[in-house]
């Protein structure tokens, strides 16, 4: 909302606060100044002039001399290209030498042009920030000042200071001046009374309600429709202290009448609608009938659009059909034009959601359906009415039509029924019980009528009162709206800050911890954190295999965004393209977020989401004083195995994918599930290279995806073992075997082999090559042997490793390595 | 090609090597066992030394009038030869991938391997989020969990969002279907935690929100946190004083907080928190302005109020025994101050060089 500092003076004769002063106090308030812009800045240096004479330039063509009287006798010849210089006598404005014009940063110094000196320029209103309008110099109307007065002061709106405010949805109020003045004269404890309407110039002998019948069908969503009329209006230009009032604020002069409705709701918030009576049908007795459209129905706007309507728009018919789109935009048929004689005025309260949901229906979003969707004041349709009318009178050289006409329900009146107030119950003491702040009943008290409200207490020894909040507070309903309006306007910076004394309470649910923990673990063991959108394409999801989308967008932001991932994979491998795409071939990252799965309860509306970590490691290993080696499978087995491992606080155990079990989006040659405790909790290895492809991810990615949700109860808690008190003898054994042998097989007979003397059992190296024939791979392992009761002799040990040699022989073929 | 009129010797001789290249190009391609000897065989064909060009040169020799006819034959050939290479390299392909994938399954009962590193690095926005927490658990706040993708009721209309009123605009929503929602704010926490516990209460709401924005300041899915306690006596002055605690251990001793009236439809009062600008803030305290500060020195951090007693009934809490306050910051905007991130899709990239910062 833009606000005028020069109307709100006007609006209150005792402001004598400057504009930044206003501007912090409303921001203090609540109805935030987020920027205050000088209009017309240079204006106050420019003089009203007259024209004296008008000569050709002697060299350039396209250019004239003129000759201006400044005033006091003084006259001064300019260069003016402009083309509309009016004859001698006409009014202009000059800048003289000197005057800055920050609307186009210009200093005006003399200048040659063409051989004559120029000590000035005729400006045009875009040279004066007035407005865009460049198409020649401003031509003031005759007698509008003597010749040397100051322009600002002949044309006093062409100045202004003009504060945008970002009201929020709840004070429709300060959508007006009058309410915003009284907002301010609330702040700053000065008086406030509403503006006078202004005199009715001339008044017809015509009754208003005779111009046309007023049927209002809906009257839910249109419970209060006002009309009043003018006839032998002449459309024209409006004044210039219109014009600039207007345009300072953001809005384009039209003609008068239509400037009218204009000012008056920036005047009072309410908007207001102008028809050509002569326009309305039928011709012989024209008619206004509010009623839902038709499903199908159509319009055209006064923006040219023709739009098509369903049955909860509601619109203003004549007796043909529809003139406007209530509270929204008028229609082109009844618009105001040049030839418009006859005028009736609407203004009228429609129910705001219905409002709203035709300007979000037809995407459109109007001065007016601002204002009403936010709910104007229903009370003050009659003043509005007036005010319009007899600035038409004044402006448009009209007469009134004799009365309003308020439709509200099903009486019809010339003098409206006063809205009904609400009644709130205030207890002075509630202003400290909420806010901490002692503010006396009585501040309260004339807090709350400085800002309109009245204030009944019924018995003077008791802390209850009936505060009836005005109409052009929609937001007010409750007691702690009243504590609200206090506070605010006491000030906020009077509450004191104090500690409460807190009665902890305890965690509900526990993810935030689960996830900070394995976010900790996942970074202790060398990879980084990724936060990834929730957001993915079902395509993405079916290249995964992942299960299908359980929920999917009504108005995404774009495909790739229009359903919540069932794998947190998709953002991962989005980092990982990106990063490749960057030159970035090393990626480490996890996340941990949740995925959103089909609800088990199928009737269920909410998705089943479920915590989960995932990562996805690519490029080359991270190593010490080593030529770079990219990642393999048993790199994505550290690293899963050891995340679940410290999540779990148990044991890990890793079980390989079979062909048929294989999760789609891994390969198949190095699929593999993580289980803690038996249960299957995750699985990792190298992507399907057919997903790497589909996804364009230029190369190998190893990824792991495991739920968190079981460990929600944290880690398991380690049991003390007793620390061995005798020593330990050690045995290698090295083994050729097939290529086809897995070394876990072979590492559990040696387990079983070394019988119960043998505490573990550890690969520790493996060799291919060399000597060991082809197809056979040499499997090194160490076997601790100990006993907890005594020191073994080396004859106990070397018959149980003997054992070990001879099993693997028989069980796998093995033969010892030299 | 018409064979109707007599053909000059060169002609003849051109046309004869081109029957020949085309009948036996195929064969040589499905020989070559893998890609590189494929390609080497379709150089031989096509390449600047290859068969074709060689054949290409004996053009010269024939007569002008013929040169068209032949120009059309070999441009033919050409293409017949490119979609039969690409026809050998995609069977190639299928054929190596289907090796691939069949080839003997690695053996993962062997060790997994923990490469060493230095350690990862962890998101600005969980840097953030921890020490937020961390700040409100030490002044006996709980986390409260609950879920991303909510009801209507939850998110809107139990906090007192009028249906149909343009406060909703303030957050422009995420719908499912069935009056289901991703949640615009980590305030349908409150509703949750009120109607399922008891009062009193002191919560915090980390989590993940989402509005309809995608600009260099928004970003269609944010964080924020909520906290909020509810207790008999509890006043606008508890809250400032938890923000003035907030303020002092988050942007550091001193911090001053002040309340600026605002609205959001769940609490009344509401009001939106400044906190002395940190990045003007001069050794004796005073604060110039600057540009991140918008030269007030001062900046917005969140919005926060007592709670709406409509929303303490909507949950089954007599607003007349108990009565609470809430406040609800966004992550981001704390860690691009913090950090000095310019925009917020940084934030959302994941690029290694980008995490390795923190
Ligand atoms: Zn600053």
């Amino acid at each position: 909302m833009k606000a005028s500092y020069r109307w709100l003076k006007e609006l209150l004769p005792a402001l004598n606060a400057s504009a930044a002063e206003v501007a912090a106090r409303f921001t203090h308030a609540g109805l935030e100044v987020e920027g205050t812009t000088e209009y017309g800045a240079g204006t106050e240096s420019c003089l009203v002039v007259r024209v004296t004479g008008v000569r050709q330039h002697p060299t350039k063509s396209g250019l004239r001399l003129v000759t201006v009287d400044r005033g006091g006798g003084q006259t001064q010849e300019v260069v003016c290209g402009a083309p509309n210089v009016p004859d001698p006598g006409g009014l202009v404005v000059l800048a003289p030498l000197g005057t800055h014009l920050p609307a186009k940063n210009l200093t005006i110094a003399p200048r040659n042009i063409g051989g004559v000196t120029s000590e000035g320029m005729l400006c045009s209103e875009s040279e004066l920030g007035l407005s865009d309008d460049h198409g020649g110099i401003i031509v003031l109307p005759m007698g509008t000042a003597e010749p040397g007065t100051p322009l600002s002061q002949a044309v006093p709106n062409v100045r202004d200071t003009i504060f945008e405010i970002g009201l929020t949805p709840n004070r429709p109020d300060g959508l007006g001046h009058v309410g915003l003045a009284r907002e301010l004269a609330a702040l700053l404890d000065i008086p406030f009374a509403l503006p006078a309407t202004g005199e009715i110039a001339k008044t017809a002998d015509i009754e208003t309600k005779s111009l046309c019948s007023i049927i209002v069908e809906d009257a839910e969503r249109c419970p209060h429709y006002g009309a009043a009329g003018a006839v032998d209006v002449t459309i024209g230009p409006s004044p210039l202290w219109l014009k600039y009032r207007l345009q300072a604020l953001g809005v384009r002069s039209i003609s008068n009448v239509v400037d009218i409705t204009n000012i008056v709701m920036l005047e009072y918030g309410h908007p207001m609608h102008a028809f050509d009576l002569d326009l309305l049908r039928p011709a012989n007795a024209p008619r206004i009938l509010v009623r839902r459209a038709k499903e199908g129905e159509t319009i055209v706007t006064l923006d040219g659009v023709t739009r098509t309507l369903v049955a909860d728009d509601l619109l203003i018919c004549d007796g043909e059909g529809p003139v406007a789109l209530a509270g929204v935009m008028g229609g082109e048929s009844s618009e105001i034009r040049s030839t418009t004689k006859r005028v009736l005025f609407e203004c009228a309260w429609f129910d705001p959601r219905g409002v709203r949901r035709t300007a979000r229906r037809h995407a459109m979003h109007t001065e007016s359906s601002h204002r009403f969707e936010r709910g104007v004041d229903p009370g003050d349709v009659a003043r509005v009415l007036d005010r319009a009318v007899a600035l038409t009178t004044t402006l448009a050289g009209g007469a009134a039509t004799r009365g309003r006409v308020h439709v509200q329900g099903t009486r019809v009146a010339a003098e409206p029924e006063p809205p009904a107030r609400k009644k709130v119950r205030f207890r002075g003491r509630r202003v400290h019980d909420l806010t901490g702040v002692d503010v006396p009943f009585a501040e309260s008290a004339a807090i709350l009528k400085r800002l309109g409200c009245e204030i009944v207490t019924p018995d003077a020894s008791k802390d209850e009162h009936e505060v009836l909040v005005p109409t052009h507070r929609p937001d007010i309903g409750r007691e702690a709206d009243l504590v609200e309006e206090v506070i605010r306007v006491h000030g906020m910076d009077s509450v004191p800050a104090e500690l409460p004394r807190i009665r902890a309470s305890r965690d509900v649910g526990g993810r935030e911890e689960l996830a900070r923990r394995a976010k900790e673990i996942c970074a202790s063991v060398g990879l980084s954190e990724a936060i990834t959108f929730s957001f993915t394409s079902g395509r993405v999801l079916e290249v995964l295999g992942a299960p299908p989308p359980a929920v999917r967008l009504e108005n995404p932001m774009a495909e790739h965004q229009s359903v919540l991932r069932t794998t947190l994979l998709v953002g991962l491998l989005d980092a990982v393209k990106n990063a490749r795409r960057h030159g970035e071939r090393d990626v480490r990252e996890y996340t941990v977020g949740p995925v959103f799965l089909a609800p088990k309860d199928p009737n269920d509306p909410l998705p089943d989401e479920r915590l989960r970590v995932a990562f996805a490691i690519a490029g080359d290993r991270p190593a010490w004083l080593e030529k770079p080696k990219p990642f393999d499978v048993w790199d994505a087995k550290g690293y899963a195995t050891e995340i679940a491992r410290r999540i779990s606080g148990r044991p890990v155990e890793v079980v390989q994918a079979s062909r048929q079990e294989a999760p789609p989006h891994l390969h198949p040659r190095g699929a593999a599930f993580v289980h803690v405790g038996g249960e299957r909790v995750g699985a990792f290895g190298p992507l399907h290279p057919d997903v790497v492809d589909a996804l364009e991810l230029d190369g190998e990615v190893l990824v792991f995806e495991m739920e968190l949700d079981p460990f929600v109860g944290g880690a398991a808690t380690p049991k003390f073992t007793p620390i061995p008190r005798f020593p330990a003898s050690t045995r290698d054994i090295a083994l050729v075997v097939k290529d086809s042998v897995r070394a876990g097989d072979v590492e559990a007979a040696v387990r079983e082999a070394a019988g119960p003397l043998a505490e573990a059992v550890r690969l520790f190296d493996r060799f291919v090559g060399g000597q060991v024939p082809p197809g056979h791979t040499s499997l090194a392992f160490r076997v601790v042997y100990r006993s907890p009761e005594r020191t073994l002799t080396d004859a106990e040990v070397d018959a149980a490793h003997a054992n070990v040699v001879a099993v693997a022989q028989s069980k796998f073929g093995a033969t010892l390595r030299a | 090609m018409a064979q109707n009129e007599a053909l000059s010797d060169a002609a003849v001789s051109i046309d004869r090597a081109l029957t020949k290249l085309r009948e036996g190009f195929m064969e040589r391609f499905r020989a070559a066992g893998t890609e590189q000897a494929l390609r080497e065989e379709y150089a031989k064909v096509l390449g600047k030394k290859g068969e074709l060009t060689a054949i290409l040169k004996e053009l010269g020799k024939t007569p002008a009038s013929e040169r068209k006819a032949i120009g059309e034959r070999v441009n033919a050939l050409k293409q017949e030869v490119e979609r039969g290479f690409e026809q050998c390299l995609s069977d190639l392909r299928k054929k190596e991938r289907l090796a691939e994938l069949e080839a003997p399954p690695f053996d993962l009962t062997l060790p997994g391997r923990l490469p060493v590193s230095d350690g990862g690095h962890r998101h600005p926005i969980s840097r953030v989020r921890e020490d937020v927490v961390s700040v409100f658990r030490q002044l006996g706040f709980a986390v409260f969990d609950g879920p991303e993708v909510d009801h209507e009721e939850n998110n809107f209309g139990l906090l007192g969002y009028p249906p149909d009123h343009p406060a909703t605009d303030m957050q422009d929503t995420f719908w499912t279907d069935k009056k289901v929602l991703l949640r615009s704010h980590t305030s349908n926490i409150q509703i949750r935690a009120m109607k399922s516990v008891k009062p009193p209460m002191a919560f915090i709401a980390p989590g993940t929100v989402y509005r309809r924005d995608d600009d260099a300041t928004h970003s269609p899915m944010f964080h924020q946190i909520e906290a909020f306690l509810v207790d008999r006596n509890v006043t606008l002055a508890h809250l400032k004083g938890v923000l003035a605690e907030f303020a002092e251990r988050i942007y550091g001793p001193g911090t001053p907080v002040r309340l600026r009236p605002s609205y959001f439809p769940f609490v009344e009062p509401g009001a939106e928190v400044d906190v002395g600008c940190v990045f003007c803030k001069k050794p004796d305290g005073t604060r110039p302005g600057c540009s991140l500060c918008k030269h007030t020195g001062w900046i917005e951090i969140l919005g926060c109020g007592m709670i709406h007693p409509v929303v303490l009934e909507n949950c089954g809490i007599d607003p007349e025994e108990w009565s609470g306050f809430a406040l609800g910051m966004g992550l981001e905007r704390i860690a691009l101050l913090r950090y000095g991130i310019p925009n917020i899709k940084l934030l959302f990239e994941n690029d290694p060089r980008f995490l390795a910062q923190f």
